[in-house]
């Protein structure tokens, strides 16, 4: 068996895969088109420097009419993050135990592979399914160039490249929660509440004191939450995304090959 | 030769509760071997270790003399197996569910797959979302089948067949163990068992109850004498008697269960003065309830 398990995934899920694509692409498109009308927006600006609050809560960091701001505030920091985190949190959810909970894990179980390369097949097709969301937004931010925006290719690519480790994170911690109780519930629950708190912290850790301290613990702090859309993305930043997903990996394999399927 | 099946001590605990206790179970290799019990007795979870689904709490099980958890991934290459409760991916249609388990099996040559379907008049070419629960058992059968595995481990094969798929699973399943497969069968129906199986298990509340063949099964079937005489009986004239239980005792008409040689109570009738005698092995579907309706062993167990 090659990659067949992937591939079934990945044949099962494309029309919600392109349904994501085609939602992201939609609202990505408006978000750059909209640009120039809000490039100059000086007041906007000033709203934003005046509750540094809220501008935290909605991940703007700087001035929201550069380039760098408006699509870290619109895209990055919060909207693209989320819809990758539903992608990825659901099917690592779905994929082990619920599917073990509808009855498809078994007969797969018994075809003559291991259950680690099932785990590894899985969290290829998690992988591929978020990759091509992220770089259908990252080839629309791009396109948003000509609309003035003055990004680098290089920062999208790396920006979208953290996102989407960001999210294979969450996603794998789903899966790993998953593959220890059997339960998709269980495994939506873990996911959900890990990533909301990794962006609440990171989010309120630039206004709140006792909370910045906890930001080195938050995913979305080592993929967006740097200002990376305009700074790019460090090999420290790669790191820690790279080894927590690694380590989420992991532990989904050692609870998979003890979980009892039906 | 080499047990298809060998499992030695088999426990399966669910926290507290004991779904399968110290099974030994031994299954030889080319025959079709009939794994009964009542709902919730252990015989899916017996399967589930079997394939390494489920880890047992204690004891060994070995299928096509390999380790069940060790070599599971060789044992699997060499079974086919439908679940008790099979369920398809709803919008994959037949066909494809069959080439995705021949690319995923390795298997190149779908003739047999194609013999099979039309053996059991699969309905291929629609989502199996669309199917009945039959034709989509039509489905799980081929896919069992397909690949011309050693051992064929079969959860509940025929729920949902019509009467004449369940003749041609019959016959499929021979024709297989007379080319040298072996077929490990969980099932509830009484008559097809009784028709189909070389050997039968029965399992209750985890517990197996016994290993035969169905001829020996039906020799060790107690037989039911029934007697009216020209005067009223006392039971207690029968009662006495080694391998009798008197089942009824009416006034001059007796029904009596006789396990072993009859003589005894032969000679205690006839010295009664009978107007009528009858004498009959209790059929196996008796026989098998019977044994299901023996009191719950004293551990509290229950299966999933």
């Amino acid at each position: 068996m090659h990659a067949e398990i992937a591939w079934l995934d990945l044949s099962n899920r494309r029309r919600s895969l392109i349904g994501y694509c085609l939602g992201m692409a939609v609202y990505a498109l408006a978000v750059v088109a909209m640009y120039p009308a809000f490039r100059t927006s000086t007041s906007l600006d000033k709203l934003i420097q005046s509750d540094s609050t809220a501008a935290a809560l909605f991940g703007v960091t700087g001035r929201i009419s550069s380039s760098g701001g408006w699509l870290n505030g619109n895209i990055y920091a919060n909207f693209l993050p989320l819809i990758m985190l539903l992608l990825t949190i659901g099917y690592g959810a779905a994929c082990l135990a619920g599917q073990d909970e509808d009855g498809t894990l078994g007969p797969l179980a018994v075809l003559p592979v291991r259950r680690t390369a099932i785990v590894v097949q899985k969290s290829a097709a998690m992988a591929a399914q978020a990759a091509v969301l992220a770089v259908t937004v990252a080839v629309l931010v791009i396109i948003g160039r000509s609309f003035q925006l003055d990004v680098s290719v290089a920062n999208v690519a790396s920006i979208s490249a953290a996102v989407l480790l960001m999210s294979l994170d969450f996603g794998m911690v789903a899966m790993a929660a998953g593959a220890l109780t059997g339960r998709r519930g269980a495994a939506i629950g873990t996911g959900t509440t890990v990533a909301a708190a990794s962006y609440l912290i990171s989010s309120l850790a630039p206004v709140v004191s006792w909370i910045q301290p906890g930001r080195y613990a938050s995913l979305f702090y080592w993929s967006v939450g740097k200002s990376q859309i305009s700074h790019g993305v460090s090999p420290g930043d790669y790191t820690v995304l790279i080894v927590t997903g690694l380590c989420a990996l992991a532990v989904t394999v050692l609870a998979f090959r003890r979980l009892d399927l039906h | 030769m080499t047990a298809a099946i060998k499992t030695s001590g088999l426990c399966k605990n669910y926290g507290p509760t004991r779904a399968v206790i110290e099974l030994d179970l031994v299954v030889e290799p080319g025959q079709v071997f009939a794994f009964l019990g009542p709902n919730g007795a252990g015989k899916t979870t017996t399967i589930r270790m079997l394939l390494a689904l489920q880890r047992p709490s204690s004891g060994r099980a070995a299928v096509l003399g390999l380790d069940s958890g060790k070599d599971s991934v060789e044992i699997h290459r060499r079974i086919g197996y439908l679940p008790g409760e099979l369920t398809l991916y709803p919008r994959m249609t037949g066909q494809q569910h069959i080439g995705w388990h021949a690319r995923a099996r390795g298997l190149r040559d779908l003739s047999l797959a194609a013999a099979l379907a039309e053996r059991f008049n699969a309905v291929l070419d629609r989502p199996t979302r669309e199917l009945s629960k039959g034709n989509r058992q039509k489905i799980g059968l081929v896919l069992a089948f397909m690949s011309r595995p050693e051992l064929l481990v079969l959860d509940e094969p025929t729920s949902g067949l019509d009467p004449l798929m369940r003749s041609e699973f019959a016959r499929l399943a021979r024709e297989v163990v007379a080319e040298g497969a072996t077929v490990f069968w969980s099932s509830h129906e009484l008559d097809e068992v009784q028709r189909l199986a070389d050997r039968v298990a029965i399992i209750k509340q985890g517990r197996l109850l016994t290993t035969e063949t169905v001829e020996g099964l039906r020799e060790s079937a107690p037989q039911t004498v029934h007697a009216r005489f020209t005067r009223p009986v006392a039971a207690s004239l029968f009662a006495g008697i080694d391998g009798v239980s008197v089942t009824s005792c009416d006034g001059c008409a007796i029904q009596l269960q006789v396990t072993g040689a009859i003589g005894p109570l032969l000679r205690v009738i006839a010295g009664h003065d009978p107007v009528d005698f009858t004498c009959r092995h209790a059929g196996l579907d008796e026989l098998f309830l019977a044994y299901y309706r023996e009191p719950a062993a004293p551990e509290s167990s229950h299966a999933r």
